[in-house]
Order: structure tokens, then sequence, then C-alpha cells
């Protein structure tokens, strides 16, 4: 049951974010700082489910569920540690500070992807949630409307061109 | 202060006094270690540090089977893999690693390489991947009383070619034993000593504000910075006194377990990129930079602060403080002691002094909040806040 709530969270946080790297700036200056060929991918031991991200000839893309090599893998340890971060009851960090993840690659791309799932959380949930769990107040550029209408609009493997609005 | 869950482990087995060295044979025939390589470098061999460990394995009827002495001040992958080389050449059994740092983080580093037959050390990159038990039997002999890599799960490891600073974290990195003797500190300069204290003490205070503190870390931190406290200005006062150094070696013992269980945040953050854009050295990085990242978290973290202030400046000093006001009072308390240790040694009291320009304050803010230790600082801080603070601290 709980890798099944992850793996719904995940299908929209998926979406969430390659939508928010339209949307946001920041996002967008995030991802656009990626190395060609970089694939990011959130993943629940022992077998799923996991999310990727990836930049490929100046494109950013979400990968959805489907196995890839990764350049840097996030793994929750169990679904028990991973669920209350995707169900928005604690903090990316506070559950990496409780060894409840592991990182596999370049540290430092792990705070720029933490800096943009902080964005994301900020549009995909309510305020009641992101008070709790991201370090400051969630500051949107765009309506959250506009990141729900986008998530749920967008196709699984949408394309986000670096440095230019898709 | 209870987390809602934390780890903790040091499996490190430490020898600590007059002559501990000694007894370094008889930590490697307990491990069945009968070929050591030692390691080290050429500025510890000149000044005959190392060779006191050289000739305690001598005596001990255990003789180093090589000794690699041509390790850099920043370690390096192509250093890491010639290490590995000459274990596999001369038949080695286990590492015996004599230096600061960077010979240490060499030590950890070889022995992925040659536990795990790695190629690549990117592919070991990151927290928590390695797995399996390390093949390696290892030593460590710290010979500055600052980083607390004897006792820590991390090492950086520069790939120069690629220019990429590797960070590994794992369990597996943690030497089976250290070696804290006297002698291989009592040489150190004043200006050394006062900053590789300063490292100690930052470890201690940003292990205990850091999101990572429990219980456990935290008695650790605070014994080190009691240490520090009485005998940091004593060793500057009386260098040769052996007791004086041997403390200041336990100290950064202490403090090097507990952040590594507990982690460092923005200071080191910003101190790591301080090192990597202007060159500053890093325990000095430390000393500037320390009240100004207790500043910036001091709304978050203030009352562990206030409880830091019976260990910085004593207990008469934190009963005359209102519980208010005992965190800016532990912030004040450290900077008396940077003031203390610019007047004994010239240490740096701001980043301008160090030599860091105003044009490297953008730069050095856009490394340091991609560091790692960001990650576990109490606070949130992007490119703005740092950015402020820098200005503060220059």
């Amino acid at each position: 049951m709980k890798r099944r709530i992850i793996a719904i969270v995940f299908f929209f946080l998926g979406r969430g974010f390659a939508a928010c790297a339209r949307l946001d700036s920041r996002v967008k200056r995030e991802v656009g700082r990626w190395a060609d060929g970089t694939v990011v991918t959130l993943r629940v031991a022992p077998s799923g489910p996991q999310t990727s991200w990836g930049v490929n000839d100046g494109v950013f893309r979400h990968l959805g569920s489907r196995p890839v090599e990764s350049t840097l893998l996030v793994t929750f340890k169990n679904p028990d540690g991973a669920l209350p971060v995707f169900l928005g009851m604690k903090g990316v960090l506070q559950a990496f500070a409780e060894h409840r993840s592991t990182l596999a690659g370049d540290i430092s791309l792990g705070m720029s992807v933490v800096r943009c799932l902080h964005i994301v959380e900020g549009y995909l949930f309510p305020a009641v949630m992101t008070r709790r769990i991201l370090p400051s107040p969630a500051h949107r550029e765009k309506p959250m409307i506009a990141a729900y209408a986008l998530t749920i609009a967008i196709s699984s493997a949408p394309v986000f061109v670096e440095g230019g609005a898709a | 202060m209870i987390p809602e869950y934390y780890e903790f482990r040091n499996s490190t087995k430490i020898l600590s006094g007059t002559r501990a060295i000694e007894n370094i044979p008889f930590e490697l025939t307990n491990m069945k270690v009968t070929r050591p390589l030692v390691l080290t470098n050429k500025q510890l061999r000149s000044l005959g540090v190392a060779d006191v460990v050289i000739g305690a394995l001598e005596k001990g009827l255990i003789p180093a089977a090589t000794v690699y002495d041509d390790v850099p001040v920043d370690s390096s992958v192509n250093t890491v893999n010639d290490v590995a080389k000459a274990y596999a050449d001369s038949g080695c059994d286990g590492i015996v690693a004599v230096g600061g740092g960077s010979v240490l983080d060499t030590a950890k580093g070889a022995s992925i390489v040659i536990t795990h037959g790695a190629t690549d050390l990117m592919q070991y990159m990151g927290s928590e991947v390695l797995v399996g038990d390390r093949m390696v039997p290892f030593v460590a002999v710290p010979t500055t009383a600052g980083t607390g890599s004897e006792v820590t799960s991390a090492a950086v490891i520069k790939d120069t070619e690629r220019h990429v600073k590797m960070g590994f974290v794992s369990y597996n990195l943690l030497p089976d034993v250290a070696v804290l003797d006297p002698r291989m500190t009592v040489g150190l300069p004043p200006r050394i000593t006062a900053a590789t204290g300063m490292d100690a003490l930052c470890h201690a205070v940003e292990a205990f504000s850091c999101r990572q503190a429990n219980p456990l870390s935290d008695c650790y931190a605070r014994a080190a910075i009691d240490l520090i406290r009485e005998y940091l200005p004593a060793v500057l006062a009386k260098p040769k006194v052996q007791k004086n150094r041997l403390a200041m070696a336990n100290a950064a013992l202490l403090a090097g377990v507990s952040f590594s269980n507990a982690m460092v945040g923005i200071v080191h953050a910003i101190g790591h990129a301080c090192g990597g854009v202007a060159g500053v050295p890093h325990g000095e990085a430390m000393a500037m930079l320390l009240p100004h990242g207790m500043t910036y978290n001091l709304d978050v973290v203030g009352d562990r602060y206030g409880e830091l202030l019976l260990h910085l400046a004593g207990p008469e000093a934190y009963c005359a403080e209102h519980p208010a006001d005992r965190g800016g009072a532990a912030i004040e308390a450290v900077r008396a002691l940077n003031r203390m240790l610019h007047d004994k040694t010239g240490m740096p009291l701001t980043l301008s002094q160090a030599g860091v320009t105003e044009e490297q304050l953008p730069v050095i803010a856009r490394t340091a909040i991609n560091d790692g230790a960001m990650a576990f600082n109490p606070r949130d801080a992007g490119y703005d806040d740092v950015l402020a603070l820098l200005r503060r601290a220059f």
C-alpha cells in the first residue's frame, strides 16, 4: 500500500518537476546548469517505485518510472522512511540528515536537486504542509493552479529546452 | 534534545597518550598485518615526524613494507591510484597513515580502490554508497589537532583532470585504530596550532547545532569544547608541554566523532568554498566564519548555542548571563577567542585580511550553496544569504 501511494506521488512529482522547469525561472536556471547526460533518480528500496529526470542534448525531460542508468541516485532505505517525505510530513533534507536515504553521485548536484524539489513542493503542496517541510516559506512565481494545470496536461516525457521557453 | 531518529557509529579504537605510537605494532599484529604501507608526505619525513612511526614499526618487528611519502597538499585521485598500486606491488596488507587530513583522506580513498578494485573512484561518490567490509586494515596517526579525520567517515578527493571534488561518506571509511601521540603535534607552529584548534572548535559547535545533532554526538561536542577552552590558550602559551598537545589532539578527535555523526553546516560549506576559490587555509576560514555562521543561525538554534556558553566560557560566565542572552554570549565568546588568537599568532580576523577579494565573494557564495554541508545547516541559506554573510565577514 505504501509503495502504491509513493508511486502515485512520484507520478505527480515527476510531472510537477517538469512543469516547474517550464514555469519557474529558478528551477529552469537550476536544471540549465546540469551537465549534459545527467540523470537524477529518486528510488525506494528494495524494489521501487522510482522516478527520474534527465538532461540530454540540452533538453530536460521527466523520464518517468522506467529503469535508467542514473548519474545521481537517491535511494530511500524503505517505504516507511520515504512516505513522510512524499506526503509532505518531513523535509527532504531532514530525511537525508536522519539517514533515511543514501545518495550515489555528486553531492553538489544533490544540493541542486533539493533546491528544485523545495520549489516544486511549494507549488504542489498546500501552505499548511509546506510550512512544516520547507526551510523557508514557499515563494511561487506563478499561481499554483498554473503548475497543477501543466502537471496534469504535460505528457509523461515532456521536453524542456534549456534556456528557452518550451 | 532527542531527535525523532538518528544513527551513530564510532568503531575506531583509540590509543591516546605518551608513547602511544610504540603500540602500533601490537595493534597491527591484532589485525594480522605483517607488511604495512606507511603513507605520509615529504614535509613530515623531512621534519622527522613520520620517522617516529617508521622507527616504532621497525622496533616492533613489523617494519614498513614500503613508505609512500608523495601525498600532495590536496588528496587527488592520481595519488590514490598510485598508493593502491604501491600497496599491491609491495604485497602490503594494511595501511598506517601519518599526516593531516590530506594524508588520511588519501588512505581512505586508497582503501576504496584496493577493496573494491575500483578503476574509477567516481562510482563510489556520495553518501552510504560503499557496501561490504573494508579489506584494508587502517591505522591513522594524525599530525595536526584539528581535522578529526582519524575518526570520521568522510573523505574528499580531487579529480584534477575532470576538475571534480569527490565527496565520500561511509562508515566503511572509519579507520580501525586512531593513535594520538603528543610527539606528532609538539612541533606545530603557533598559527597552525591556532587554526587547526579552531577547526576542531567549529566541528564541535556545528555538530552540536546541525540537523543531525543527537545525544551521543552532543556528548562528544561538549567534551571537545571544554578541552579547547582550557588547552588552546595553554598550548599557545607553552607549545612544548606534551599534556597540552595531547589534550588538543583529544579535543580534535572528540569533535571529529561528533561531526562524523552529526555533520557540519554553513560555516564549513562557506569555508570549503573560501579554500577552493581563494586559497584560504581551512582552519583560518573556520575561525573567521564561525561567529558569522552562528549569528546567521541564532534565531533557529539560539538555545543550543546558549547551552554551549557553559563550555565556551565556563560556568561563571554561563551563570552570569540571562538564559535568553546566552546564545549571543556564546558567539561573543568565539569572537573573543578569535581576537586572542589574532594577537598571539597573527591569524586573520576578516576575509579581506586573509587575501579574499570582493570580486571573489559571489563565486564563493555560488560554490558554497552547492556544498553538501549546507544540507545539514539548521537554517536554510540561499545565494543571497551566503553573500550577505560573506560581506559581513569581509
